[in-house]
């Protein structure tokens, strides 16, 4: 009994230390050891070759933007060495010497950001580099694989249940009609408001998934059932501005 | 067996869903008013859903 204990306790371990990490393994937990600042260059320099650089170079872009183009590359590539040197002011200066540069670039040549030389495409693709800079460099690094796992010792693990018929059912109606949702729109002339369009027809869904998985996974929540007037009373104040509202709509409706 | 809070976070899932559509649609159209009162009942049917299928305390 004892001797089967050991062997089961041991069991993990020492598959661990047998098997190497893997080429994945091993490239994640170089790239968990350089920051976040280093791990932002990436994007950062995404957002530089679709923002800065073509702003930098276009026809009739002064010598000011070209040197605010490479001031900005040359702050993004600094990041990774200030963050190790100074921690989180040397990414604080990355950042701000980065997005100040391209600034000053974007400045001195205001002819090249004319909404006929951006398409939506163009837009798009720029906006989704900054967005990712941002949501890398905000974001807590990558965590390494060498850290211990901390598992709380909260008895038995629990036995993952099978999803019920009617939750998928509420789940992937709300992925449905999130997914319709992407159909309204297409016909729009003007690109700014077609960007627009499908920027609220994809938060309205997201949303809609949102409110449907909260729905079907709260069914089976282990937690105190509150009964049907205090659940009434906690969700008053929407409840009421929505009535304010359909009340408003109506009186709008009437007067039109 | 869905409880009545259930089923009526459910109604207010689609009836936001509705509104979504509805505004999504207006603002195609460039009507903005419209849109902004279409979006703003959706997302405070969506928020209504969500505070009724809340249960209580964790057991």
């Amino acid at each position: 009994m004892e001797s089967s204990q050991t062997s089961a306790s041991s069991g993990p371990e020492a598959t661990s230390q047998d098997n190497p990490p893997t080429a994945a393994r091993r490239i994640a937990d170089r790239i968990s050891a350089m920051g976040s600042a280093a791990q932002a260059t990436v994007p950062g320099a995404y957002a530089w070759a679709v923002t800065v650089a073509p702003v930098a170079w276009s026809h009739g872009a002064g010598t000011l933007s070209k040197m605010g183009a490479i001031v900005a590359l040359i702050a993004l590539g600094a990041g990774s060495l200030g963050e190790r040197m100074w921690g989180r002011r040397g990414r604080l200066a990355s950042l701000w010497g980065f997005v100040l540069a391209s600034a000053t670039s974007w400045s001195a040549a205001p002819d090249a950001l004319a909404s006929r030389r951006i398409d939506a495409p163009h837009g798009l693709a720029g906006m989704l580099g900054w967005g990712l800079f941002g949501l890398v460099l905000a974001a807590p690094s990558l965590e390494g694989s060498g850290r211990p796992a901390t598992v709380p010792d909260a008895g038995p693990p629990i036995a993952r249940r099978r999803l019920a018929r009617a939750d998928a059912v509420c789940v992937l109606g709300a992925a449905a009609i999130a997914v319709s949702m992407q159909f309204i729109g297409w016909g729009v002339a003007s690109a700014e408001r077609a960007l627009l369009v499908r920027f609220v027809a994809l938060a309205a869904g997201l949303a809609v998934i949102d409110a449907g998985a909260t729905v079907a996974l709260a069914q089976h929540a282990r937690r105190v059932q509150r009964p049907v007037p205090a659940r009434l009373r906690s969700s008053m104040v929407p409840l009421v501005a929505l009535g304010m509202l359909a009340l408003a709509g109506l009186l709008f409706a009437l007067r039109g | 067996m869905i409880q009545l809070p259930g089923a009526l976070a459910i109604s207010f899932v689609v009836g936001g869903a509705v509104a979504f559509a509805l505004g999504a649609t207006a603002l195609a159209e460039a009507e903005d008013l419209s849109a902004i009162y279409w979006l703003a009942v959706g997302a405070i049917c969506v928020r209504a859903s969500a505070q009724l299928a809340r249960p209580g305390a964790r057991t």
